[in-house]
């Protein structure tokens, strides 16, 4: 019986154990905490810490005061915050619209449109930038084909392609929010007489409006620290994510940097905080035996629908496409003859940055799997005060921005002082980075994971004689490899795209492939730029082909 | 070798799960440890399979105190409810794990596995996955990877609540007699009386965390010394002494001395009450329920409701007045 309360897999601290099995289970929760505290727990105390540290010598508000009257630091903050704005609406209204039409009608080419949204999770997000401008910019498709010079560069550009960047994930919130609706409660409303329209405002909307409100934070908080598209379409729109990484890399600013990564915290924040209360909430209201409502065909509806959301895929594709055309062209839209010479880049150091990525990414998606699988099973079996810091740690990560971890991690390891100097500037540092960014997404994918784990099989290799090692070879191990096999994806593919945070922990000799495509674009190159992404492109599609096929082959029941 | 258990004591957080519990079992015995769910019975098999520990209390085995001796150092033998078999080894691997994690050479797991097999009547099974057995059969693989090891003790976690009734009777038989041929002393865990009864050798009968009562299926049914032992058993009718002296003064007469005259209650079963149609008589017959070879009368005795159980021939009408009559042996007296 386990009515009362203590879970079946947990350990109590009398059972007698043998030592081996014991310091087993004790490095398996110690070793990712402690590995959390100093690569995640560190840099964030360390950016306070920093923050309170005046550029003039002493301790205090200095840094909070000095930003009062930096002018350039709060125009970027002023556009950023209407940029945010505009992006957030103009995102949740389409990402509700692509959600709606997925979810709740019978729109023709639904796989289509769910491959177009997966489209820009290949790419570093500046790829989307660099499309616009290839097709709206000054020497733009369009404006060759419309005969004008068109001018993309700016808040319209940066609005175009942050809400292009966002898009995917907006709708894969209201998608999930739209899903846990009950097909009865329709079934209800129709039998008592409500229109379509009324059961629309009446139960689809209350339903979804938590999905709605998180989809719009999440929105904001990735428009306001994203930091490539700004780079490369922003021109001289300035935004905080710019002006963070200029007062920091380009006028060493250090304090003022800090402040403004702290502030940043706090939209992040907000948003992790309504996304839980929305889950209870949502968990409150759709019961047990609940089902999902099952789309009726209606011709006319679906047909706008159709069209609505095959524009918007259609966009999405015609942008990323778009980048991968230009990089074969000679001179994109003037002489439209295949060639590969943009693929022979001219930066000093070539590919070497991609493959970096690729290292890094790799290192980040082996390191992050085998820490996630330690503590989500040492969290398991050793319930207690350590098991619930590490809970709480392990939460943390989503709600910081790329941007303020890749300063935390400047703050806290660019010193010649202290031993852990010695990481600043390897692909270590990197991967370690890329990983507890995105830490959280891989503990909650594990912990659900860990649900199918069976805890009398556990139980039935202790009597049979086994130890903690057998318990993971032959328990844990087996039920959870496509748990691990899809973390290794996610964190692989984030890390092989993300720049926000990656920026700040580049040097010139160790560099990665996202930054050599703002390189490439920066200096004018915008072709290789192209060339470059495509790279990128290809290789991370291709690897996360591959490890999809492993986990789809990881089935060893034949049936 | 034997088990056995003293004063042993469980809490979670507040709540107390077992209070003061002594048992045995003995070589070659099988014991069923019996009670509804929430008693505590899952918490004692987890406590002696070193699963779980006490807040107090010896476990011994054959002498040997087993407090500080780790679950998988213990050699016991434990089957779970839900199978529990690895889905990625084959049956033969999974029969033959146990003896895997103690480095027995391959040719003598191959000889134990078909043995096993054999045993559990699932030769040819060797090279399937447990997903292409059906519930019966996983849970006989079960068996024989508990087996597999020559268990100390063999620990039985519900190991036929999970299977449909045709399967489970068979099994109950099947089960018995592997426990009985191979002499190995075994616990079983269940909430089904009719199992334990059929089943074990002894009956440990437990209720709120507490051993309510120990004996043979026999006693437990025929001699409960508890309410709940006798409405746990079976149905039966509960008197209180008052209502016995109403209805049946010259049994008062044999209850043994001593008794607390208020929490005392005498249980009759059903089918040891003896219903004749007499137009004198003094109760009543309300209804009449058909079960095939026999047949419930719910009976009106002087205001006092009684359930009877008696033969299908005779014939019974709504209203019709009877005889009811029980015999001083056929008592059970409890003392609460």
């Amino acid at each position: 019986m386990n009515a009362q309360g203590a879970p079946m897999s947990a350990l109590s601290p009398h059972l007698p154990l043998a030592a081996a099995d014991r310091w087993l289970l004790r490095a398996c929760l110690g070793l990712p905490l402690v590995a959390m505290l100093f690569f995640f727990g560190m840099p964030m105390l360390s950016i306070v810490w920093r923050s309170l540290l005046q550029d003039e010598g002493g301790f205090g508000l200095g840094n909070y005061l000095a930003l009062m009257d930096a002018p350039g630091v709060w125009r970027a903050m002023r556009n950023s915050l209407g940029l945010g704005a505009a992006v957030t609406v103009l995102t949740v209204l389409l990402g509700f619209v692509l959600a709606y039409g997925l979810e709740r009608t019978c729109m023709r080419g639904k796989r289509w449109v769910a491959v177009s949204l997966a489209l820009p999770m290949l790419a570093p997000s500046l790829v989307l930038g660099l499309g616009l401008i290839f097709l709206l910019g000054r020497n733009g498709l369009v404006g060759k084909l419309l005969g004008t010079q068109l001018n993309v560069y700016g808040f319209t550009g940066l609005l175009l392609a942050d809400i292009l960047y966002a898009l995917p994930q907006a709708v894969l919130i209201i998608r999930a929010a739209l899903r846990h609706g009950d097909a009865r409660q329709y079934d209800a409303a129709e039998v008592l007489g409500a229109t379509r329209w009324r059961q629309f405002v009446d139960i689809t909307l209350p339903h979804a409006g938590y999905g709605l409100i998180s989809a719009a934070f999440v929105v904001f908080t990735i428009t306001i620290t994203d930091f490539g598209n700004a780079v490369v379409i922003g021109g001289d729109f300035s935004v905080l994510a710019t002006e963070i990484y200029n007062q920091v890399n380009g006028q060493m600013k250090f304090g003022l940097g800090s402040v403004v990564g702290i502030l940043l915290l706090a939209p992040a924040a907000l948003s992790i905080w309504i996304e839980h209360v929305a889950t209870k909430r949502q968990s409150r209201l759709s019961g047990e035996a609940s089902q999902p409502p099952l789309p009726q065909p209606h011709t006319a509806s679906d047909f706008g629908f159709t069209l609505a959301c095959g524009a918007l895929a259609a966009s999405m594709v015609a942008v990323i496409v778009t980048v991968v055309a230009v990089s074969f062209i000679r001179l994109w839209p003037y002489k439209l003859e295949f060639t590969l010479k943009h693929y022979d880049i001219t930066l000093s150091d070539g590919y070497r940055p991609l493959w970096t990525s690729v290292e890094v990414s790799l290192l980040a998606a082996l390191f992050g799997a085998l820490m996630l699988f330690m503590l989500a099973f040492g969290v398991r079996k050793l319930p207690g005060r350590l098991a619930n810091l590490a809970k709480l740690l392990s939460a943390l990560p989503v709600g910081v921005p790329g941007l303020v971890l890749g300063l935390a991690y400047v703050f806290t390891f660019n010193t010649a002082s202290l031993p852990w100097g010695v990481l600043y500037g390897t692909p270590v540092l990197l991967a370690l980075c890329n990983f507890y960014h995105f830490h959280t997404q891989g503990y909650v994918t594990m912990m659900t994971g860990m649900r199918n784990v069976p805890t009398q099989l556990e139980d039935a290799i202790t009597v049979l004689g086994g130890g903690t090692v057998r318990v993971l070879m032959d328990v844990y191990l087996p039920a959870l490899r496509t748990t691990l096999l899809s973390v290794m994806v996610f964190i692989f593919m984030q890390s092989m795209v993300t720049l926000s945070a990656v920026i700040f922990l580049v040097t010139p000799a160790m560099s990665v492939g996202a930054v050599s495509v703002m390189r490439l674009d920066e200096a004018g190159f915008t072709s290789q730029a192209a060339a470059f992404s495509t790279c990128i492109m290809a290789l991370v599609g291709g690897l996360s082909l591959l490890l999809h096929g492993l986990r789809g082959r990881a089935r060893p029941i034949p049936v | 070798m034997s088990l056995q258990i003293d004063a042993l004591n469980k809490s979670f957080q507040a709540h107390r799960v077992l209070e003061d519990i002594e048992l045995e079992v003995g070589t070659s015995e099988f014991v069923c440890l019996l009670g509804p769910s929430g008693c505590g019975k899952t918490t004692l098999l987890r406590i002696i399979a070193g699963l779980l520990a006490a807040d107090s209390g010896s476990i011994r085995l054959g002498g040997r105190n087993l407090a500080t001796l780790p679950a998988r150092e213990r050699g016991f033998g434990i089957v779970f409810q839900s199978y529990s078999l690895f889905p990625h080894l084959t049956v033969a691997q999974n029969v033959g794990y146990g003896l895997a994690i103690r480095r027995t050479p391959k040719a003598e797991i191959e000889r134990r596995v078909g043995q096993l097999l054999a045993t559990v009547k699932l030769d040819g099974f060797e090279a399937r996955y447990p997903a292409q057995l059906s519930g019966g059969q996983q849970q006989r693989v079960a068996m024989a990877r508990a087996l597999a090891v020559n268990p100390a003790l063999l620990l039985l976690d519900e190991p036929l609540s999970a299977l449909d009734a045709r399967v489970r009777h068979d099994l109950r038989t099947e089960l018995t007699d592997v426990q009985r041929q191979l002499g190995i002393p075994t616990l079983m865990v269940t909430h089904d009386q009719a199992e334990a009864m059929s089943m074990a050798d002894r009956i440990v009968c437990m209720n709120k965390g507490r051993i309510e009562q120990v004996g043979s299926p026999h006693q437990l049914y025929l001699q409960p010394r508890t309410r709940f032992v006798a409405n746990f058993m079976g149905q039966s009718n509960l008197l209180s002494l008052a209502q016995l002296q109403l209805l049946w003064p010259d049994l008062l007469a044999q209850a043994p001395a001593g008794m607390d005259t208020a929490t005392a209650a005498v249980c009759l079963r059903p089918e040891k009450l003896r219903v004749t149609p007499d137009a004198a008589g003094a109760a009543r017959v309300i209804n009449s329920c058909f079960l095939g070879s026999i047949q419930h009368l719910t009976i009106d005795h002087t205001g006092q409701p009684l359930l009877a159980e008696v033969d299908s021939s005779m014939h019974f009408q709504p209203g019709q007045a009877v005889q009811v009559e029980v015999l001083a042996q056929d008592c059970a007296w409890l003392q609460s």
